[in-house]
């Protein structure tokens, strides 16, 4: 393909991207050295917000909130993703019903099932798993306060998060299970090698390339999670389990200070944060395509 | 043939495992039955687990408000619909419905044809911008959307379409578009570049042999793409909250402004939840074919 060609054919789309994407970033890098109001010219403070950022542990506590969060999610997911898809693999007949009925935490709007989540837990309304829990340990849990104390809630919290993204991990990983071939297994069964043993030594290393992409998804959405957040942590600012997101929305869109420019700055250091997470997948694309 | 080079054919693309669980047929071992058994087991109890909330949603939509969300929970009860009847009559439940599903197909058909043309140029073209132009994407599809939303607030607003449909959807395909490209850049580069040079031999520009052979044969790819933009613009709570207010409000954020409210309010949001999973049921069971099928075929591979 010609370079002029290449061009013309990515030119509607990198003017969207560009033009909608890069101004509104430079912006937002804008504001992070200014004191701004909405709707008005900043006036220039420079780095002023990002000092007021980094010296207020409400960042720190973000920070190791959103990563904690994707680390857990991500080992979870990956895992269960895992074995989900093996179990889907294995079925005949079943399989579409399966995975309808399976997709569908993936595919409803992640409010509406933290909504449905928060209904399950709180006590106000009904609280099924309260009950259901006291029904069962006899009360030794007594009730969790799942809203309000620190543990309990980030429990729900990953419940739900893994709920609404193991769909997704076991999608690609069954997607990935297809490309593994018959011969390798045969060879491996013939050689006597034991159903735990074929995972391992056989299936896991050779969709080595999907289990990254799943991680590398995982990563950019949990470090992005925001929408589940509302309903199921909204005491998070006291007991610390506040995301990142959910902290630059409350700064700089929620609280009645609505302070833009921080709000900006926190925006621009958690770009860096994850740039920086994103770099092994940089590397490997650039590899892949020098290849 | 050709729809198989795309991989994209749900068959086509599972007969290699089935040709495994052949193997593995042809040689039963002691305990595969009690493994499936288990293994179904398994599996009921996930699928139990995971339309839980939902499924308890929709028992709370149908109780009478005082029993909805009662403390021990009620099991016995007279089923009832009002908590429907009052949600389409006391709210503009419609109207947001509408603007959802109208911000979704606007931004699903936009990113499309945006998309298709530069996905097509980006799985042909090996030149240094085509590596630039994919890792850019990457790291757009990773960054915190406030540091786009927010700015987008002050310029719809400056400009006068703020909450407006089209602004909404503008938003969405813009953040979108980082996904399209990359899933459908993998679709292209899975058909071979030959299939390009032997219609442009017969005389085929390259628009041509875009629209003509590529579009064709990337029905199902293309296909995979729509659902999940629809997807993404169907869910979005964010960006609406921050670019919509009251005349393009779409259903996430109706049923979040009704959270904190009393109880015949939150019987209304279970009622919208119910409403608004309804077609995603749907769209799930028509969708899993080709998300694994696509899935296979392209974005894995990227």
């Amino acid at each position: 393909m010609r370079r002029r060609q290449f061009w013309a054919l990515v030119a509607p789309s990198v003017v969207v991207m560009f033009g909608f994407m890069l101004v509104p970033l430079y912006r937002t890098l804008r504001w992070s050295f200014e004191r701004v109001n909405y709707g008005e010219a900043g006036t220039f403070i420079g780095l002023a917000n990002y000092q007021a950022a980094l010296s207020d542990p409400r960042l720190g506590r973000a920070v190791v909130f959103t990563i904690g969060l994707t680390v857990v999610v991500g080992v979870v997911c990956l895992v269960l993703g895992y074995v989900l898809a093996t179990l889907v693999n294995g079925l005949g007949r079943a399989r579409p019903v399966v995975l309808g009925i399976l997709l569908i935490s993936y595919v409803s709007p992640h409010i509406v099932g933290a909504v449905a989540f928060s209904w399950l837990f709180d006590s106000n309304f009904g609280g099924i798993v309260d009950y259901l829990l006291n029904a069962v340990t006899g009360g030794a849990f007594g009730e969790p306060l799942w809203f309000t104390s620190t543990w309990p809630n980030r429990l729900i919290i990953v419940l739900n998060v893994v709920w609404f993204m193991l769909p997704f991990s076991m999608l690609l990983i069954l997607a990935g299970l297809q490309g593994v071939s018959a011969e390798m297994m045969e060879a491996a069964q013939i050689d006597g090698a034991s159903p735990l043993q074929r995972h391992l030594y056989v299936i896991v290393p050779s969709i080595r390339g999907v289990l990254g992409f799943v991680v590398l998804i995982l990563t950019m959405d949990v470090v992005r999670v925001f929408d589940s957040l509302i309903p199921l942590a909204p005491q998070s600012l006291t007991n610390g389990n506040e995301s990142l997101m959910v902290y630059i929305y409350r700064v700089a869109f929620a609280e009645a200070t609505r302070n833009l420019g921080l709000g900006s700055a926190i925006s621009v250091l958690t770009i860096l944060l994850i740039l920086v997470l994103l770099l092994p997948s940089i590397r490997s694309v650039v590899k892949e395509a020098r290849a | 043939m050709t729809v198989e080079i795309a991989g994209t054919d749900a068959r086509s693309a599972r007969t290699p495992v089935q040709a495994a669980g052949d193997v593995t047929r042809r040689r039963p071992r002691p305990g595969r039955s009690r493994m499936a058994v288990v293994s179904a087991i398994l599996l009921a109890v996930t699928c139990l687990l995971m339309v839980f909330p939902f499924v308890w949603a929709a028992l709370a939509s149908t109780k009478p408000t005082d029993v909805a969300f009662a403390n021990p929970p009620v099991f016995r009860y007279t089923p009832t619909f009002s908590a429907y009847v009052d949600l389409w009559q006391t709210t503009d439940f419609y109207l947001y419905l509408i603007n959802t599903v109208v911000v979704a197909v606007i931004s699903t058909v936009v990113a499309l044809l945006v998309g298709i043309p530069c996905a097509y140029a980006l799985s042909r073209y090996g030149g240094v911008a085509s590596v630039v132009l994919l890792i850019l994407a990457l790291v757009f599809r990773a960054l915190p959307r406030f540091a786009v939303v927010l700015p987008m607030y002050d310029i719809t607003r400056s400009l006068g379409i703020y909450d407006t449909t089209y602004a909404m959807a503008a938003a969405l395909i813009v953040i979108n578009q980082p996904f399209t490209i990359w899933l459908l850049r993998n679709f292209f580069a899975e058909i071979p570049r030959e299939l390009d040079e032997a219609a442009m031999v017969d005389g085929c520009t390259r628009v041509g042999v875009l629209t003509r052979i590529m579009v064709p044969l990337m029905g199902p790819g293309i296909l995979t793409a729509g659902i999940f933009v629809f997807l993404f613009a169907f869910q979005e709570y964010l960006t609406a909250a921050v670019l919509t207010d009251t005349t393009s409000k779409t259903v996430p954020v109706f049923i979040a402004t009704q959270l904190g409210q009393n109880l015949p309010l939150l019987q209304q949001a279970s009622a919208a939840t119910v409403l608004l999973t309804l077609p995603v049921v749907g769209i799930a069971f028509i969708a899993q074919k080709y998300l694994v099928a696509g899935l296979a075929s392209g974005a894995v591979k990227g």
